[in-house]
């Protein structure tokens, strides 16, 4: 060990090892190429269009006039709306939604047009359901947008008919305009705000997967003991030769997703060509420490391998990406704290959003490097349980 | 009769003894257990406390008031008045509550500028703006839904106001010459768990299954079990024996499980149950039949324990987003709608969330109820084919 020489020989013999391993099995071709691929195609290609346009909804018509056929028309010129049928009954409607064909419906009463024109408030009822989120809250955004357009007209051609000018009668009608500024996604684009979530959170998954499953599957071969031997019996040799070559292929992939999201299908990145590849490193690294804990932890292969699947998969919902941490209850909150993804969002969040460099955003790269130094104490562990390791089924 | 009587019984026999044996893989393998009864147990939980909180209400904003005037302030006292926004601070410019949103202390800010109320005593439009943090979706809508609740409120008063009416009755059309009301069905709070939670559940049932199905032909693939089975069975009905008596172990296992999943979860936690017990019932049936016969055709391609593992966890994501939940069918490209028709979990996801939150009847979700037998009945051949097919191997082996 104290030959240098040797260290680097040890070194190599190891990494030349695991890439033979690596090249030896379709899983690991699965996981690292395939899978991650896959995931970055699906989410891009599934929501390339950015919002859902042209969303199913009904109209329930009980008026029949030129006014309620004028209203269909405008609901039907929306861009995120399409009506698809005309309904002539409210139970006809809540039938057509709960079938799925539908989400949501605009009921205009009977004598809505008469009631109008005789000033007696006439009621748009509009309804939606959340039980799909997505399109429920656009719908409902829509509809509102729509009700209140009809009662402007309504107002405006009366407006009109006392001789107001347009912009007398906009000022009169809508005092106060709210003008919406989506900051840093002002499309309000999903692929954005998840793809570029989801697919670092899915590579997260499969890097601390095939983590366990590298380490695990010495023991299972019992090949765990020469594996030591061939690295001098250094653990912290034998394991960073061992997980180099995945480092090395994993950043290869997280580069590609990168290029991929920012500069092919460019996304907003005020971060930067560097920091967003630090980031990157980031990731890989913290994703494959996390494996190693759990490793160290439970160190039979299949425990391991649960282990990080079922972490994995919860890293998603308490990330904060989609439900806000701020919202969650507080033992989730600081159960977050243990999922490498959280600091992987803030950071996004504060450097590739917001463009902030790494004056704000260190907080979330600190809890990326923690995670990465605790491998580094459990390694002891690590070590003794691989010498005096059996495989367990 | 009486010899065809006999090979049934024999079959049964057979059937039994190799769902005892599956049985006792789930109950003594300790992974297969994590997978077939402890995560179905335990992960429904931990996800439905996660989402238990529902809604994002209070998002902290900042006001940045260059108006100064007793509109403005009426502006952002009702702001902070709304229950989707809670105003932290104020800020003297568009710069300052950048800052302010760099370091996270708020997720969106209200601009009034300085003609704001100007623009309102003179008779013309006033804009105001609404900056919303893009991090995340319910940011954007909480800030959003606030502002234009406020605006809409104001310029009812505004309008009243100008109008110069006599009565209330005038006051009232002036504001509202057509009244609107919103009606939220079925997830009245529009609630978070709501929405996703049903889909989760159903997403559980089946990669559970895939999981443990999956390990457990993996493992029969590793120590040559089904070496063992071809021995003890004969030639041909041994296949069905064999796909049956595992598919019945399962089941089992599953009848209880997902009964817990499906109606206890969203009981503990509140969620929307308005669907009939004999709906879910009957609509489940074929969801964890097709399920397990899909599991058991997948399981074949495991050559050992650890593979179903390493290849179906990555699914579960873009599982949940084919299925049409988070994001609308109806956008889905047709291509990729064609690939999840292919899982159970699309038909099972969408019919289920309609049944036990929209309260449909069976008859409503017949299309997804008919697609899940479709499924039973290809992936029981499939299962059957593949099945014969590594029997076959095995025994060339054996020769």
């Amino acid at each position: 060990m104290r030959n240098p020489y040797n260290w680097i020989r040890c070194f190599w013999d190891v990494f030349r090892r695991e890439l033979r391993r690596m090249t030896s099995r379709p899983i690991y071709f699965y996981c690292i190429v395939v899978a991650p691929l896959f995931c970055l195609y699906f989410f891009t290609s599934l929501m390339s269009s950015g919002l859902p346009k042209e969303m199913p909804a009904g109209v329930v018509d009980l008026d029949n006039s030129s006014n309620s056929r004028n209203i269909i028309r405008t609901l039907d010129a929306m861009d995120l709306v399409e009506v698809k049928q005309v309904y002539s009954s409210f139970y006809e409607a809540r039938d057509a939604m709960q079938r799925g064909q539908i989400y949501g419906f605009l009921y205009i009463p009977s004598h809505f047009s008469r009631d109008l024109q005789a000033f007696r408030q006439p009621k748009l009822t509009y309804y939606t359901s959340y039980t799909m989120l997505v399109p429920g809250s656009l719908l409902y955004s829509n509809l509102r947008k729509l009700t209140e357009l009809v009662s402007g007209a309504a107002g405006r051609s009366q407006l009109y008919a006392r001789g107001a000018t347009e912009a007398q009668a906009m000022a009169f009608l809508q005092p106060i305009v709210i003008e919406s500024h989506a900051l840093d996604n002002p499309s309000l684009n999903y692929s954005i705000y998840l793809s570029n979530l989801l697919i670092p959170g899915a590579l997260m998954l499969l890097i601390s997967l095939i983590t366990v499953y590298a380490i695990g599957s010495e023991v299972k071969r019992n090949t765990a003991r020469e594996w030591l031997e061939r690295s001098n019996h250094s653990i912290l040799l034998g394991l960073t030769a061992k997980i180099l070559p995945y480092t090395i292929a994993f950043m290869g992939i997280g580069i590609f997703c990168d290029w991929y999201l920012y500069g092919h299908l460019l996304f907003p990145n005020h971060g930067g060509t560097a920091l967003t590849l630090l980031l990157t490193l980031g990731m890989v690294l913290s994703a494959q420490a996390l494996g190693i804990i759990f490793f160290s932890i439970v160190p039979t292969l299949r425990m391991g391998l649960s282990m990080s699947c079922l972490w994995g998969v919860v890293s998603f919902s308490v990330c904060g990406m989609s439900f806000p941490y701020a919202a969650m209850p507080t033992p989730v909150q600081a159960l977050s704290h243990l999922f490498p993804l959280r600091y992987y969002y803030l950071v996004y969040v504060s450097q590739t959003l917001h463009g902030n460099g790494l004056a704000y955003s260190w907080l979330g790269y600190l809890g990326l490097v923690l995670f990465i130094l605790v491998p580094f104490v459990l390694m002891i562990r690590l070590k003794r349980e691989l010498i005096h390791s059996f495989y367990i089924p | 009769m009486n010899h065809l009587l006999h090979i049934l019984w024999r079959g049964l026999k057979e059937t039994l003894h190799i769902c005892q044996l599956e049985l006792s893989v789930i109950l003594h393998d300790q992974g297969v257990f994590i997978f077939a009864i402890l995560v179905p147990l335990g992960y429904p939980l931990l996800y439905s406390y996660i989402y238990s909180t529902e809604l994002m209400r209070e998002v902290p904003i900042a006001i940045v008031d260059q108006s100064h005037s007793a509109l403005s302030r009426e502006f952002a006292r009702k702001m902070d008045a709304s229950q989707w926004t809670r105003v932290k601070g104020y800020c003297s410019d568009v710069a300052d509550a950048h800052q302010q949103l760099k370091e996270q202390r708020i997720y969106g800010f209200i601009l009034l500028p300085s003609d704001f109320s100007t623009n309102i005593q003179t008779g013309r439009q006033a804009y105001v703006g609404a900056y919303a943090d893009m991090a995340g979706m319910l940011y954007y809508k909480a800030v959003l839904l606030a502002a234009t609740d406020v605006s809409l409120d104001m310029n009812k008063e505004i309008k009243i106001a100008r109008a110069g009416n006599y009565t209330d009755r005038e006051d009232a059309v002036t504001a509202y010459p057509v009244r609107s009301q919103e009606v939220a069905l079925f997830n009245s709070t529009q609630g978070f768990a709501c929405f996703l939670i049903p889909a989760v559940l159903m997403l559980i049932i089946q990669q559970t299954l895939l999981l443990s199905i999956g390990m457990s032909g993996g493992t029969a693939a590793e120590d040559g079990r089904y070496r063992d089975l071809i021995i003890t069975s004969r030639r041909n009905r041994g296949t069905l024996h064999i796909i049956t008596g595992r598919g019945l172990a399962y089941f089992f296992v599953y009848s209880i499980t997902a009964t817990y999943i499906a109606c206890v979860v969203p009981h503990i936690f509140d969620l929307v149950e308005i669907g009939r017990p004999f709906d879910l019932f009957i609509f489940l049936l074929p969801y964890i039949l097709s399920c397990i016969f899909f599991a058991l055709t997948l399981s074949v391609l495991m050559r050992n324990r650890e593979m179903s593992i390493l290849i179906i966890v990555v699914t579960s994501v873009p599982l949940l987003f084919a299925s049409g939940i988070s994001w609308p069918e109806s956008a889905i490209p047709p291509f990729w709608k064609g690939v999840s028709y292919l899982f159970p979990s699309t038909f099972g996801i969408n019919g289920y969330t309609r049944i036990m939150t929209m309260g449909a009847r069976i008859e409503q979700v017949l299309p997804e109820w008919y697609a899940l037998w479709i499924q039973t009945i290809v992936y029981f051949t499939t299962a059957y084919i593949t099945c014969r097919y590594l029997i076959h191997r095995e025994e060339k082996e054996v020769k």
